[in-house]
């Protein structure tokens, strides 16, 4: 043990030693030996106001039963949380708690995920005593994304909490008192203009607050949730995909202490409907004169290889797209460069200013509305173009030779970008002009249905798996471009994201010493940290 | 020995000498000096009489208000502190606590309004509403219930003309039900603005509210 002993205290937990830094609290000492004490107001990233009164443990010598979650651990302490004191005590505040509550768990959002529902179904009685009538509440509009229903609500104030201390915009509090206290905004002044209000929703730990853009869209043991990244700015916070039926129902914050800890913005959190989106390209398309025909993959491909050689001795000009993620970049560069090299450029949309969340500043949405700008500068390519994402790509349209386009859908351009091309290639997700005027379209992942790496604002290479399966024909562009890559170079493909990656760190000194296994789900620095351009 | 040369009839034990007027009970409407003749301001909000006269669109605040305001403030170790009597003295100049007075409070105190609700919510002793000029606040909890309470209670909604907690069309009277008032020896307790009025029976209240009447006219 490297702590000195007077900074170390050993205390027993339902018959276990433990040893614990000073100041521990009990809650967090008995995590430590498995056992999870029932609580709703406390939370890691909040205050412990210690009024919910669940978590109350039996301490020997202490007269009282005693809250874990502000109660310090002591040398020598003997707790139990499972005594029978300890569930007598918990069991009884537990029927407080349904004595108002409306049980109607089957039209409940919350139903699945419900603190409430699991802890009374743990420690609660099997019947309520209480045969006086429910009071009601209804439900209530909070604004924004957020909808309350009062007659839900345990009062753990962590969504209180959270505005004040968190965001630091106080738009909720406890109104009234007793059984008629509710949480509520200042009368009709909602949640308008707060930027991470949707984190109460996270935070309740009962279905009292819901999203109103997941409204009885799902139950919660249908959704499979997929570790992922935040793909709507450069701040790269860690998310959780929640899918259904092969769609994003949700994106909900994943913790991680040192990028995100349990936040994320409403403009991440709500903007994933384009992840989801019909319209996508499923089969290798080929143009042949006047007509397009779908292809196979070995077909189009072997078609492509026969035209790119030529085409690119009057140079490549590639536009790539800061929302793929590194594997896909570094291939792309791997096979420019076979070709002969050529500029990458890529367009960004920046937004007027980033919004900081002021309770924990190291946490902001970022001017850049891009997951990868980071990472794709990284890999030497050029940020061109206006703060909407838009222009820039006046010496790509006119170029002659060939020009790789990748998952720029290049909405902005017209019908005759780059008419005078000897060779278009379009890798990308959905149709748009650049799919029209391209003489090969190859359908490639969003990154949600292949596994990857981002790059965040501050060169943190995070990891992000597939939650989806991909549409058709569709496949990663790494493996597309690795498979072009091999064939020229008469070299091994590349068959797993790992092995691109491992590529990727050989060949850029930036990411070096990298690995997935390293990068775990936390997240690895890169030790090349420039800045990204305009900063 | 007091020298008052009266028996108070907010005291324990007397209810029946309701003919007595206000300047006879206490001189003045106020009791002790004024915070605007130089009181200590602390006292503001417990004196059983204030102005009778409220407005509530009334500034927050002006002229001896912005003193006393002032005066408030130098009581605390930062103006959250100071929320409670300055929503009192708030209430003091507009008769009740309206969402504008929260609002207003919070930009004087430098609070969100949102906190300022919910503290005002919290404490009974802000009306939320306009009250009339007498905010009859009955007793009907356990030892004022025993001794019927609830008959009291429904002898000045009758006499009072008024639905629970709604103000009467003269603008006089508002009656309420209010928790323990600290008075169970002499059931049932009726608070009227800030007097106690103890031991009262169904058959005392005609006379209670004619009386309270009297007075209403007398300060017009």
């Amino acid at each position: 043990m490297s702590d000195t002993p007077s900074n170390t205290i050993t205390l027993t937990i339902d018959g276990r030693e433990v040893s614990v830094p000073k100041g521990t609290t009990l809650l967090k000492a008995a995590k430590q030996v498995g056992k999870d004490v029932p609580h709703y107001c406390y939370h890691d990233g909040l205050s412990s106001p210690a009024q919910c009164r669940l978590c109350l443990v039996e301490v020997e010598g202490a007269p009282k039963p005693m809250p874990a979650c502000v109660t310090q651990a002591m040398d020598g302490q003997v707790v139990s949380t499972e005594s029978e004191a300890a569930l007598d005590m918990r069991e009884g505040v537990l029927e407080f708690y349904l004595v108002n509550h409306p049980l109607d768990c089957p039209i409940c959002d919350m139903s699945g995920e419900c603190n409430l529902q699991d802890y009374v179904h743990a420690e609660g009685r099997d019947h309520g005593r209480s045969r006086e009538p429910k009071r009601i509440f209804g439900r209530d509009d909070f604004g924004g994304d957020v909808l309350y229903y009062g007659d839900r609500c345990v009062m753990c104030t962590r969504c209180v909490r959270f505005m004040r201390e968190v965001e630091q915009d106080g738009r909720l509090t406890v109104v009234e008192r007793g059984n008629r206290s509710v949480i509520d905004t200042f009368f009709d002044r909602g949640l308008e203009g707060t930027q991470f209000s949707g984190n109460v929703v996270d935070l309740c730990p009962v279905g009292a607050l819901v999203s109103k853009d997941f409204l009885y869209k799902a139950r919660a043991w249908d959704l499979d949730h997929t570790p992922s990244i935040c793909p709507s700015c450069s701040q790269g916070c860690n998310i959780e995909l929640h899918t259904r039926d092969n769609l994003v129902q949700r994106l909900k914050p994943r913790e991680n202490l040192e990028v995100n800890a349990f936040w994320m913005c409403d403009h991440g959190r709500l903007n994933y409907e384009w992840i989801n989106h019909g319209d996508r390209l499923e089969a290798p398309l080929v143009r042949e004169g006047d007509t397009v025909r779908a292809m196979g993959w070995k077909e189009a491909l072997t078609a492509l290889l026969q035209r790119l050689g030529d085409a690119a001795e009057k140079g490549v000009k590639v536009v790539a797209s800061p929302l793929a993620p590194n594997e896909d970049l570094a291939a792309l560069k791997a096979l420019v460069e076979d070709l002969g090299g050529g500029e990458i450029v890529f367009r960004m949309p920046r937004a007027e200013d980033e919004i900081v969340l002021k309770g924990f500043p190291t946490m902001a949405r970022r001017r850049d509305l891009a997951p990868n700008g980071r990472g794709a500068e990284l890999l030497g390519m050029r940020r061109v173009g206006e703060d909407d994402g838009t222009g820039g790509l006046e010496g790509v349209s006119g170029h002659d030779g060939v020009v790789i386009v990748l998952g720029d859908a290049l909405a902005d351009q017209g019908p005759d970008f780059a008419a005078g091309s000897a060779l278009l290639v379009y890798l990308g997700t959905h149709s748009g002009p650049a799919a029209a005027a391209a003489d090969f379209v190859l359908p490639v992942t969003t990154f949600a249905e292949q596994e990857g790496t981002f790059t965040n604002h501050e060169g943190r290479v995070q990891r992000f798996w597939p939650a989806l399966s991909a549409p058709g024909a569709a496949r990663p562009a790494w493996l597309v471009l690795g498979a072009l890559f091999a064939e020229r170079t008469q070299s091994d493909s590349i068959r797993k994201a790992d092995d691109a990656f491992a590529r990727l760190v050989a060949t850029h000194g930036a990411f070096a010493g990298l690995t997935y296994d390293d990068i775990g789900t936390r997240g690895a620095l890169v030790s090349d940290t420039v800045p990204l351009s305009g900063d | 020995m007091s020298d008052v040369p009266f028996k108070n009839p907010g005291w324990a034990g007397n209810t029946g000498e309701y003919d007595l007027t206000e300047d006879q009970v206490r001189g003045d409407e106020f009791v002790g000096t004024r915070p605007i003749e130089g009181g200590h301001p602390s006292g503001s909000a417990s004196y059983p009489y204030m102005l009778p006269d409220k407005d509530p669109e009334a500034p927050l605040f002006e002229g001896p208000y912005k003193d006393r305001f002032e005066k408030i403030l130098t009581r605390y170790p930062n103006k959250q502190a100071a929320l409670l009597p300055t929503l009192g003295l708030a209430q003091e100049v507009r008769g009740h606590v309206s969402p504008h007075t929260m609002d207003g409070v919070a930009e004087l105190l430098g609070l969100s309004p949102a906190y300022v609700r919910g503290v005002a919510t919290f404490y009974t002793m802000y009306n939320k509403r306009p009250v009339g000029r007498f905010l009859i606040q009955v007793c009907t909890n356990i030892s004022c219930n025993l001794c019927g309470a609830d008959d009291v209670m429904g002898a000045f909604l009758r006499y009072t003309d008024t639905e629970l907690g709604e103000t009467s069309e003269d603008g006089y009277f508002t009656v309420v039900e209010a928790e323990c008032l600290a008075a169970c020896g002499f059931p049932t307790c009726v608070q009227i603005n800030s007097r106690y009025y103890e031991n009262v029976t169904p058959a005392d209240v005609p006379k209670i509210v004619e009386h309270l009447k009297a007075e209403g006219a007398g300060g017009d």
